[in-house]
């Protein structure tokens, strides 16, 4: 029978009671297991639910539905909306028809203020042997061609940014459900103990909606993301708060010591002791943390590649989020987020509601390189082959102006891209009518977009399910489609 | 292994479905996995309720249950008459007492997977012992019966308990499902472990020293300790608290700019201060769906009603940054409020009935529909702090002697006007082809239909009033709505019906300063820019002014015209004593303006009858120009005797009473709306018919059809609190009883329909139901009687020989350890610190922001990092930027009704209590405190803080651990006191006794 709060997943988080039947095995067995949503392989709660797989030793997801091609995942969140005809959906006839209104029915928009058709202020040319159009935005990323899966009858089902981007995280268009990175760690746990399995790199403006895009939703806090960010604390209460001569090591020993002795009275409580456990896991943390922010041990030709040598600030910062989103799947966490550099205090994220041109370029600027030096860092580490690397925003833009020299939200259509595991390079998928408003073949939605990448990380999106206030609940709701036309 | 002997089974004489349930507990108690393939440990008698119903929930309704758009091959599990139907293949599903004939058992374990059921993709295979139960319920008769939960509790169980006290018939209903497993429970707990369990479970604090000095002292009574903490003011910000995750409280909208909801501070000081009061459940049930709508509001003893705070619990939801489908937006805000009043009173989840009917309950979508249009015909609306009772009373006193003035200037004018010659009436103006729509014309007495809401714009228009010069009739009013209809000062608000704009324009005109005019779509409230901030109009001008609203993006939407005498800014209403409206008139119109005729009224009438009809608030427009012209024309008597001190009374009566102009978002009630079937949840596909509006008829006893002219909402109330409701009462002792142990006794405390858990005591569940409403639904009488069981004071030691049966706790042989909440976690470090305030009510202090909180709608000030030392119930919730310590331990985020929170143990809350700033202050503070006492001894202050954190002095060992500790430092490194004596306290707040109650 089921029962509130327990899943139907692949992978059982823990409760009360389960860590009471867990911590049969005492101590020890705790202190090896993964708090964060890590597996529970050590020791297996009692036979009432269907016994959970071995981890392998190359850390692949345990009993997947299906073998699969990812092992993690790099989501690259271009906050506010790329304008798809300015970049990946190149539209001829936007420059024949500019600053004429449009021949087409408009629906409503955002700001309402909808103006003339506007031609993109940038040409278009083709890169690798796919043949790929790309416009002069995206020139490194580019060149990449032929190892991307770009989609460009990408639909959503909002035109308002919070909407879009909880629908985009979640699933759902509300606050308080579970982010896809939250799913994924929930239906496969994480292969790293010591960092979390779902990270945000924060690069400085956190999507409206704000930090629940990240969140766990009903599903157990374990599961929410640990946001990163530059700078002195990267992980919230990450540094040890003690001195010298107030040593950290030695009040926990001394916390131990008295804690046993305490619940060793008191007759054991697997609960209790796991919390106990817990801190010898923060302790661990602590020290991994500053270790995956140092990129001393990386070369100079890497930190190039990504763009740390740049002259833009904002190029050096989002590459040192690529280089740190490397990082970390290197060592085991399964879903990494990246949010948008704020390029300018004038400029909101990708959201060019006015001056296009100038917003596009620079936000461009800062991303292009370092997600080029991403893709061929991975590829060359072999990582690319286990790496499902993501790119969309959360809409794409109007064809026609807002004002002048802007453009608003569109849901109707726009472009995205995937690479690496699973995902065969070269494809272009879905097509825009002429002017690149409406998806006018293969449309993907979202649900689309969550049960492919579930798929594949090994994970039949129909059967990941959670249970919570009477109903099981699923990343895809009851929808999705896996888009097998981009898969290799 | 345990085996259920026939003994253990038979010991009760129970109605027939108690039987059941507590055979059922018998058998659910064994060990997980206990394997039962043979048959032998299946129960004598299978229940439906407890044995089949939930195998088929989970196996088999999801393709053949209530909901037939996706039902498979036309069968029905959920129905006796449709389980042994015949079926299209010619065979039966379900043959009572022939399981070999029975269809479903074939297929069950069928090898063709083809054939087999449920089918194998679907992962839902039963095992022997599900198979092996089905197979003994057909043999024995397939018998049906309804959903536990959906039968309202037997009132007998109340009489079979009648011989003893309430905690002793607890004691009795617990110790029953133990007979053959349980010989003895563990003992009781400590004084030290009961007082420190009763003053956190009660109060959400630690027992102070003083109050662990006075139960030393004296001979310890339990009973009285019980009485002290429920008479604590902090036990209603405990109780306060647990409500608040079920209504999703929060202060803010959430979505992209996280608005503030206008005075949501003051629906957590309303709890707090019902529940110290006992308001009983009932009525606060009614507050919060229809507290708007009493006959008789409730006040506190300053008369101050308290009633209308509860319809915040509406207002509580999201609220949505210009969203550009404002129907999709409605129907999102609506089904947030149906779902979280059906799982917060009734522990149902009608919000699954939006797209199809409910998979598992007997909830239609129609249901579903029903109460959508009692959400649809609900406004929210600004509501002012304040006695309009007492103001309300007096108001009327006053209206009552306007209209005595009126009689009597009519009385001495009579005999002139008997006199005159009659007039032939007409409106001045003649009709012309109307291209407009006068959506309400004010010129005339009454208010057109629309609702006066609050004080301000009183019962009528102001024609026909009496202007006063030096104590003598100068005039008459003209006709218009006016927001000082009793002077300035008062808030209310100027309601249209419902309509639908179907013209490019809507046209107002008005006057005042200063005043707000706006036309609410859908019920949108946050109107702004870039969309809909053309929608909103300030009135900011002596003269008459028509205001043109431009309509013409959003035809066919239902709209309404609400008019205040004040502003919105940030969303927040705002209204001073000086601000005042008026309006002439609305309507809707396409072009040009146009200024509508007056209405046309042919009828002769006398002088003496137009003197009548004004005295008695009839005449029109046109008749009091007559009777202006008539009194500038004539030698009329403009005063009468009694005339100075009618007026001095009225102004007695309406002077003293101005409102508070302090505001709060709450709801009122608009015009009766029955909706359509949004098909698949669809706003935009909608049924021809509409719903008319009801409560679950198969569920909540009652299916009358509700006929208000207003929303419903009081309707609806009351069909919950029927007593034919099968729910209500048992949804919120299972809640109390879940705050007191852990658990529920219904583990799923918001869910009590066919996917929830069975009730672990169905018959103590029902016998508190009965007991609650019997005792005025007082919800501290049940908390009374609840922790004056034996049960409640048990030691948490699970003994040796119990532990085989009650492992998990459910059997109540011992006490459950648990984790205590965010909340009791912040407080208790507060107050050992010595740093608690524990200051009542008030605004929320500001939330304390970390670096990692960051977005749009981020507060430009930080707030203090210690919560200037408030109780955590006072701290800001905002939907966007929620407490981080809070978060850390598992508080809720509030978009629906959590009842029951989660309890996860992740490193976050490890590095905080190691790290954050907030605890090594508090460390700090508390040593500073312990070195101010310069004669104690370090042993004295290691049992002063042992006595604070866990109301209990050190063992020996653990006195000597903290010496070792605290002179090892000292001796080693010469570090002054305070720093050792800090982290020495820093290491107090991270021992796991600390955050645990045992």
């Amino acid at each position: 029978m089921s029962q509130n709060g327990k899943p139907h997943g692949l992978y059982t988080p823990m409760s009360r009671r389960e860590m009471l039947e867990v911590c049969r095995c005492g101590f020890g067995a705790i202190a090896f297991m993964g708090m964060f949503g890590g597996s529970l392989g050590a020791c297996k709660p009692g036979d009432s639910r269907p016994p959970l797989s071995e981890t392998t030793s190359k850390g692949w997801p345990k009993t997947p539905h299906h073998i699969p091609r990812a092992k993690n995942v790099i989501f690259l969140y271009m906050d506010g909306g790329v304008s798809q005809v300015d970049s990946f959906d190149p539209k001829p006839r936007l420059a024949k028809e500019n600053g004429q209104d449009p021949k087409f029915k408009v629906d409503a928009t955002q700001f309402n203020d909808n103006g003339k058709i506007l031609m993109s202020p940038w040409t278009f040319k083709k890169y690798g042997e796919c043949g790929m159009d790309v416009s002069e935005l995206f020139p490194n990323i580019a060149s990449c061609a032929d190892d991307l899966a770009l989609i460009r009858s990408m639909v959503s089902n909002f035109p308002e940014h919070t909407n879009a981007n909880y629908f985009l995280h979640t699933g759902s268009g509300l606050q308080g459900r579970p982010s896809m990175g939250s799913w994924v760690n929930y239906g496969l746990g994480t292969e790293n103990s010591n960092l979390p399995g779902y990270v945000v790199l924060d690069g400085g403006l956190v999507p409206p909606g704000g930090i629940d895009n990240f969140k766990n939703g009903f599903l157990p806090a374990n599961y929410q993301a640990t946001i990163m960010k530059a700078g002195a604390e990267p992980v919230a209460n990450i540094n040890p708060y003690e001195t010298e001569r107030d040593p950290q090591r030695e009040k926990l020993e001394f916390l131990k010591q008295v804690e046993q002795e305490r619940f060793a009275s008191q007759g054991s409580s697997g609960e209790v002791e796991a919390a106990i456990a817990n801190y010898e896991l923060a302790y661990r943390m602590q020290s991994s943390v500053p270790e995956l922010t140092e990129f001393q041990a990386e070369s100079k030709a890497t930190k190039s590649l990504y763009g740390l040598y740049d002259d833009d600030p904002h190029t050096r910062n989002y590459g040192s989020q690529c280089l740190m989103a490397r990082r970390l799947i290197e060592r085991g966490v399964r879903f990494v987020e990246l949010t948008c550099p704020q390029v300018d205090p004038s400029i909101d994220r990708w959201d060019q509601h006015n001056n296009l041109k100038d917003g596009h370029a620079r936000n461009a600027h800062a991303v292009d390189k370092p997600i080029a030096g991403l893709l061929k860092d991975l590829k060359s580490r072999g990582l690319l082959e286990e790496t499902l690397v993501v790119w969309t925003g959360e809409f794409g833009r109007t064809p026609f102006a807002q004002g002048s020299n802007g453009r608003d939200h569109n849901p109707s259509a726009f472009s995205m891209w995937m690479a690496g595991a699973g995902i065969r390079g070269g494809t272009i998928y879905g097509q825009t009518d002429e002017y690149g408003y409406r998806v006018v073949e293969n449309p993907v939605s979202i649900h689309d977009l969550h049960a492919t990448l579930l798929h594949l990380l090994g994970i039949d999106h129909q059967r990941l399910t959670y249970h919570f206030g009477g109903r099981d609940f699923r990343l895809t709701d009851v929808h999705g489609h896996v888009i097998k036309s981009i898969l290799a | 292994m345990f085996k259920i002997t026939q003994k253990s089974i038979l010991v009760f004489s129970l109605p027939l479905i108690f039987f059941g349930m507590a055979l059922f507990f018998l058998y659910a108690c064994k060990e997980p996995n206990a394997s039962n393939h043979s048959g032998e440990n299946l129960p004598d008698q299978v229940d439906f309720n407890f044995h089949i119903k939930p195998i088929l929930v989970q196996k088999c309704y999801l393709c053949h249950g209530p909901d037939p758009s996706s039902r498979e091959a036309g069968l029905r599990l959920d129905r006796y008459e449709d389980a042994i139907a015949l079926l299209e293949s010619g065979n039966k599903a379900i043959v009572p007492g022939k399981p070999s004939r029975s269809e479903l058992l074939k297929r069950i374990h069928h090898n063709d997977p083809e054939i087999r059921m449920p089918p194998p993709s679907s992962n839902l295979e039963l095992n022997e012992e599900e198979l092996a139960l089905l197979q003994k319920w057909i043999k024995q008769g397939a018998n049906y019966e309804p959903h536990w939960a959906f039968v309202p509790p037997d009132p007998k169980i109340l009489d079979t308990q009648k011989e003893l006290p309430p905690s002793k018939a607890i004691d009795r209903l617990i110790s029953n499902a133990w007979k053959g497993k349980v010989n003895s429970p563990s003992g009781r707990a400590s004084d030290e472990a009961l007082i420190r369990r009763l003053s956190f479970l009660l109060t959400g604090l630690p027992p102070s020293e003083e109050e662990l000095e006075k139960a030393k002292n004296g001979t310890f009574n339990y009973e009285d300790w019980v009485d002290h903490y429920l008479d604590s003011p902090a036990y209603g910000e405990r109780w306060a608290r647990h409500w608040m995750d079920v209504v999703r409280y929060a202060e803010t909208k959430g979505h992209e700019f996280d608005y503030i909801i206008q005075g949501a501070w003051k629906y957590r000081d309303y709890l707090i201060k019902a529940f110290r009061e006992n308001v009983p459940y009932d009525q606060l049930l009614k507050e919060h769906i229809a507290g708007d709508l009493l006959n008789a509001p409730r006040e506190d003893a300053q008369g101050m009603v308290q009633s209308h705070y509860g319809t915040m619990f509406w207002a509580m939801g999201e609220g949505t940054h210009s969203p550009v489908d404002l129907r999709k937006d409605e129907s999102d805000r609506i089904d947030n409020m149906i779902d979280v009043v059906s799982k917060s009173f009734q522990g149902i989840t009608v919000a699954c009935a939006k797209c199809h009917d409910h998979k598992f309950d007997p909830v239609p979508t129609t249901d579903y529909y029903a109460l959508y249009g009692i959400l649809e015909g609900t406004r929210f609306t600004p509501e002012v702090d304040g006695k309009q009772q007492a103001q309300l009373q007096d108001l009327d006193r006053a209206q009552h002697l306007r209209k005595e003035i009126r009689q009597k200037f009519a009385e001495h004018w009579g005999n002139i006007a008997d006199k005159k010659a009659d007039f032939q009436l007409t409106s001045l103006e003649e009709s012309q082809d109307q291209v407009m729509e006068i959506l309400g014309d004010f010129r005339g007495q009454t208010l057109y239909g629309w609702k006066s809401d609050g004080l301000a714009f009183g019962p009528l228009t102001v024609l026909g009033e009496p202007v006063f010069a030096q104590g003598k009739l100068k005039t008459l009013e003209e006709g218009r709505a006016s927001s000082a209809y009793f002077g300035k000062g008062r808030f209310g608000a100027l309601r249209s019906a419902d309509f639908v704009t179907d013209k490019d324009f809507i046209g107002v005109r008005a006057r005042g300063k200063t005043g707000t005019i706006r036309i609410v779509m859908d019920n949108f409230q946050l109107i702004r820019y870039p969309i809909y901030g053309g929608l909103e109009q300030k009135v900011d001008t002596e003269d008459w002014k028509d205001l043109v609203f431009d309509v013409s993006d959003w035809k066919g939407r239902k709209a309404y015209i609400e008019v205040f005498p004040g502003i919105y800014k940030n969303h927040q209403y705002i209204q001073t004593q000086e601000d005042e409206v008026e309006v002439q008139f609305a309507m809707a119109f396409d072009g040009e303006w146009q200024t509508p005729p007056h209405p046309r009224d042919r009828k002769k009438r006398t002088m003496s009858e137009i003197l009548d009809r004004w005295a008695a608030y009839q005449a029109s427009a046109y008749e009091v120009s007559q009777l202006n012209k008539w009194l500038r024309e004539e030698e009329l008597e403009r005063d009468f005797p009694e005339l100075e001190g009618l007026t001095q009374k009225i102004n007695e009566l309406e002077s003293p009473h101005s409102d508070t102009l302090t505001f709060f978002s709450g709801v009122t009630d608009g015009f009766a709306r029955e909706s359509p079937v949004f098909i698949r949840g669809n706003h935009l596909e909608l049924s021809e018919e509409v719903v008319e509006r009801r409560f679950l008829p198969e569920i909540s006893g009652t299916g009358t059809i509700i006929e208000s002219k207003g929303s419903g909402r009081k309707e609806l109330a009351e069909a919950m609190l029927d007593p034919r409701n099968p729910l209500t009462a048992r949804v919120m002792v299972n809640r109390i009883w879940h705050h007191l142990f852990g658990r529920g006794i219904v583990e799923t405390v918001d869910n009590f329909g066919l996917q929830g858990k069975l009730p672990s005591h169905p018959e103590l569940l029902d016998y508190l139901a009965l007991l609650f409403v019997q005792e005025d639904w007082s919800i501290k009488t049940l908390i009374r009687h609840i922790v004056m069981s034996e049960a409640f004071q048990r030691s948490s030691t699970l003994l040796e020989e119990n532990k085989e049966w009650d492992a998990t706790g459910v059997l109540l042989t011992h006490y459950p350890i648990r984790r205590l909440e965010s909340e009791a976690i912040r407080d208790a470090i507060l107050m050992v610190s010595g740093n608690l305030d524990t200051l009542s009510y008030g605004p929320s202090v500001p939330i304390h922001l970390t670096d990692f909180m960051q977005g749009r709608g981020r507060p430009s000030k930080n707030g203090p990092i210690d919560g200037n030392g408030r109780r955590s119930v006072y701290l800001e919730v905002r939907r966007n930027f929620l407490s981080h310590f809070l978060r850390t331990f598992d508080f809720p985020t509030p978009f629906t009704t959590f009842g029951n929170r989660d309890v996860t143990n992740v490193p976050d809350q490890s590095l905080l209590l190691m790290n954050d700033p907030f605890i090594i202050r508090q460390a700090e503070i508390m040593a500073e405190g312990l070195l101010g006492d310069k004669e104690a001894t370090w042993e004295d202050r290691v049992q002063k803080i042992y006595k604070r954190a866990f109301a209990r002095l050190p063992t020996e060992r653990e006195l000597h651990a903290a010496g070792e500790f605290i002179h090892s430092r000292t001796q080693d490194n010469g570090v002054d006191a305070l720093e050792v004596w800090k982290s020495y306290c820093h290491t107090i707040f991270n021992m796991k006794e600390f955050i645990y109650l045992l």
